[in-house]
Formats: C-alpha cells, structure tokens, sequence
C-alpha cells in the first residue's frame, strides 16, 4: 500500500514535469477545451436562463376570464366556486368592476383617460391560478376548454400561445446546444488526442529510457493519462473564467434588454456544482483523449 | 513443449545467461545471431567482441527482452524470455542494469533524479530513491554535480552517470553496449574500472566492444561474434589492470 502510494507520487510529479516541459503544446491543449467549453458553456448557461424564463412564466402562468355585464356579488361568488371546482384550477380571484378600475388607475398612473366616460367600462373578471403540476401550456388548454362554455364568461384571456412559442424556442435551443456541445467536445478530444500523441512521440527517448529500467506499462502510461486529464481540467477552469467575465460584462445589457422585451430580467451564472461540472468536463475529455493518443501508440519495449 | 524446451537444463544452477540454439533476424534471410548456445556464470565478466553487425547488441538486447528470439531458448536469471509474458519484462528488468553507448539519460532531470528513476519505478520512496542515488553518485564520483543536468555534464560524466543508474539497485546483471565508444582513452579506463569494480561484487557483466585492445588489458573471457554466430570463446586468463 506504501509501495503503491510512493508510486503514485511519483506518477503525479512526472505527469508535472511533462506538462512543464512542453509548455506550448500544453497551452495549445488548454485553450483549445477551454474555448470548446466556452462555447458549450455558454450555450448551457443561455439554456440554463430560458428554463428560469419558462419555469418563472409558468408560476405566473393564468387564466383571465372577463365576466358579462350584469353579474351581482352573488353571482360572482357562486361563479367563482364552480370555476375554483373545475379540473387544473388552484383558485379563482374575482377582480370587480370597481378593482379593474382601481388597477387601471394605479397602472397608467392617472384617470385621465377615463374621466369623460359616464361609466365603468371595464368588466369583471376571475383570475384563475393552476395548480403548480398543470402550469405548462397543456394545462392551460385543459382549463380554457374547460371554462370557455361556463355560463357568465364572456372571453377567456391566456399566455398560452406565446408561453408555447418560447418552450418549442427553449426546446430547440436546448437540442442545439446538446449538438453542439457534443460537436465541441468531440473537436477538443480529437485535439487533445493529437496533442498528448505528439507528446507521447515527442518523449519517446523518456519512455524508451523508462522502460529499460524497469517501468512497468502502467508506470509509462499513466503520467500521459494524468497530463490529458489536467490540460482538461485547466482548460475547463479557464472556460469557467472566461464565461463569467464574459457573463459580468453583458449582463447589465441584456437585462435590459430582457426586462424590455419580456419585464423580467434577473439572469444568473452557473451554479457551484455546474461550474465544477465544466471543469470535470473538461477533466474528461483531456483524459479521454490521452486514453485514445496513449492507447492507440505504440507500446515501448 | 518444443524440442528445446524439453531439453532446457533445470533452472537454477550458477548460470545467470544461458542460450540456446538462438536466433534472430531483422530482414527475411538475414540473421543477426545465428544458432547461438552459451552460457555465462553468475558474477562471471564477459566481452562480447566482434565487428559491426557481428550480433553483439542484437544478443545484449535479447537478453534484457527488448527483443524476442525467432528461434530458441533464452534464460536470464532462470527466466525464459521466449515466453516472458509483456507485463514480467520490468520485473525482469530491475534485475539488470543496462549500460548504453548513447548513455540514454532523461535530460530533463538531475542526474541525481536520473539516478533515483531506476529505484522510483520499482516504488521506492522518493527520499530513500534520492539517498541511494546520491550514495551511488558517490561512488562514481558524481556528488558534487547531483543537481547538474545531463547536458552540462562531459561525455565521461554522463556516462558515470549512465553507470550508476545501471548499479544503483545492485543489479544481477550488468549488461553494456559499448560503454565507451564515444570516449577518449583515459575516460574509457574510468569508466571500465567502474564496471570491473561491479563485477568483483558479484554481478554478472557482459560488456559488448570492438576495442581490443580493452579486451586484451582486463584479459577476461570474451566471447567473439562473427555474422551472428560464435566463432571464438576465449577463457578468462585473470590478468589484473
């Protein structure tokens, strides 16, 4: 076990020295998977915020059903308790005419517009809120189908379209990204591949000179292994760093813009677990491609 | 079984090399060694003479398994190299000190590191591999250059080093190709001292030159090749340089 751990650390200072001996092709290997987890990374961290869009769209997800004219408080009440029975249905808020006014007021900031009017024109509503498992735009179908033919009801109001629009967008991006990701990450391998193969040539008077005193294949090998899989690692580092400057300095921009285009702006970056993930990814991947250079050459005798 | 396998003496005994019936060749109907039988006692000194492309490192490498005979039996400290399994080489390895012309040393290490390597590999702890190293440098009177890289030593220096590397887990077997080749006379004599100094410990040594006049100095016994075959096996006389 002692024996074990000594060649262990010994495995570890030679996979060092070899990424120190060969700093170009070193630095070669790492921006290479840093930029390919750059780009992969950055399209997770797009999808990661659309999921936050939909998932936040969807708690506010609603139903508005404007009433008809005419409705006394009775009748809203028990219209309100048969639309709160219906199948999706969390609760229904009634908003009377008086409240919508009252909204009105305080949205625009002033009644002007509606000071020539000798009515109240706007109606009565119902605000239906869905149970959380039927916010999606299924359970919105389900609800209107179910309100559109409840006597009272005069128009139904809902998200539903545009919500469906922005999930088939997320979907596709989500795919795109996956693709992508997959295209990257096979570039970087094959990279990586290429690099630890040219190291392996590169130093093949070392592994010749290692096995002629005794080193056994593993002993050869492994310190290769280590390198791919620390390139890796450092090149997912440096994507993690670059994406989060590239994150701090468009942020205050395209909150703007989102709070524009949609009034809701909050983005983040990639969590601690996800950040640990790129760079375990790109652990992986230098690993996997020392596996294919390493294995694929030819052993020293 | 083959005929040779059948016909193996019993492993064991005081042989550390022995062959039988060996031969190689690199091209379709050229032998590097040619039907070679011989055999070389524990902590026996050895020459192996003969011009270019008599099979003299074609046989040094046979013998630390670099190279795996067409035909025959090799054994190497009771191991059949014929049927040595790829992952029983290193162990085999460790038990023979290989001295090269070229001195095959990794540049990017001290040669105090270049030492040790032989001793790291085998799992020895770094510290114990460093002092075991520097004892050995010592011994070659390398000390004062331990942290010194390869390149900044002489020809005659690497080669100490070469040697040092070889002895420093007391091998059973010392094996050089043509240790001094590429050094003037003075050094040549250093560096056989140090190889002869080996022997008398009890390694086994086979030492592959064409400098005969080297070979007729330490006047042990040597073995000429000639197109891969033994044309002489001269005794050893024990005449002391």
């Amino acid at each position: 076990m002692k024996r074990t751990g000594h060649i262990v650390l010994s495995l570890g200072r030679s996979a060092v020295r070899g990424l120190r001996a060969s700093p170009v092709t070193t630095s070669i290997a790492v921006i290479t998977i840093a930029a390919a987890l750059v780009l992969a990374g950055g399209f997770g961290l797009l999808v990661a915020n659309m999921g936050d869009l939909l998932a936040r769209f969807g708690e506010e997800l609603q139903v508005v059903a404007y009433l008809e004219e005419g409705l006394d408080g009775d009748e809203l009440r028990s219209l309100a308790a048969s639309v709160s029975t219906v199948e999706g249905v969390e609760s229904a808020k009634i908003v009377s005419k008086a409240k919508a006014l009252a909204r009105f007021r305080e949205t625009l900031g002033g009644a002007e517009l509606l000071e020539g009017l000798a009515e109240n024109p706007l109606p009565a509503s119902l605000e239906v809120s869905l149970r959380p498992g039927d916010r999606t735009p299924e359970g919105v179908a389900v609800v209107v189908a179910s309100l559109s033919g409840l006597p009272g009801i005069a128009e139904l109001a809902h998200g539903q379209e545009w919500v469906e629009g922005y999930a088939r967008f997320a979907f596709v991006v989500r795919v795109g990204t996956l693709g992508l990701g997959l295209i990257l990450a096979i570039a970087a391998l094959m990279i990586v591949a290429n690099t630890i193969r040219l190291a392996v040539y590169s130093r093949a008077d070392e592994i010749e000179i290692l096995a002629l005193v005794g080193a056994s294949r593993s002993y050869v090998r492994i310190p290769f292994l280590l390198e791919g899989a620390l390139q890796g690692a450092l090149g997912g580092a440096l994507a993690v760093g670059l994406l989060y400057l590239a994150f701090v300095a468009f942020r205050p921009g395209l909150e703007v813009g989102l709070e524009l285009v949609l009034g809701n702006s909050a983005l983040r970056f990639l969590s601690a677990l996800q950040a640990t993930a790129v760079v375990a990814a790109g652990g992986g991947l230098g690993l996997l491609g020392s596996l294919t250079a390493v294995f694929g050459a030819r052993p020293a005798r | 079984m083959s005929f040779w396998e059948r016909n193996l003496p019993l492993s064991g005994g005081d042989g550390a090399v022995r062959t039988y019936h060996v031969s190689k060749s690199y091209i379709a109907g050229s032998f590097a060694l040619r039907d070679l039988t011989l055999e070389v006692k524990k902590g026996e000194f050895v020459f192996l003479t003969g011009s270019s492309g008599a099979g003299k490192t074609t046989l040094l490498k046979l013998l630390f398994a670099a190279e795996r005979p067409d035909e025959g039996q090799i054994l190497v400290l009771g191991r059949n190299i014929a049927r040595l399994r790829e992952s029983g080489i290193p162990a085999l390895r460790r038990r023979i000190g290989v001295v090269f012309q070229d001195y095959k040393l990794l540049n990017l290490l001290t040669i105090e590191d270049n030492v040790a390597i032989a001793l790291e590999v085998a799992g020895a702890p770094r510290r114990e591999a460093r002092a075991r190293a520097f004892r050995m440098l010592k011994q070659v009177g390398l000390q004062h250059r331990r942290y010194h890289h390869p390149l900044s030593l002489s020809g005659g220096e690497q080669q100490r080093v070469a040697i040092a590397r070889a002895l420093v887990n007391e091998p059973e077997i010392l094996l050089a190709d043509e240790p001094t080749g590429n050094l003037d006379p003075e050094l040549t004599l250093e560096i056989m001292d140090l190889i002869a100094e080996a022997s008398t410990r009890g390694t086994t040594v086979m030492v592959a030159t064409h400098d005969l006049g080297l070979v007729g100095r330490y006047g042990r016994r040597t073995i000429r090749l000639e197109g891969g075959r033994i044309a002489e096996d001269a005794p050893d006389v024990g005449r002391d340089p």
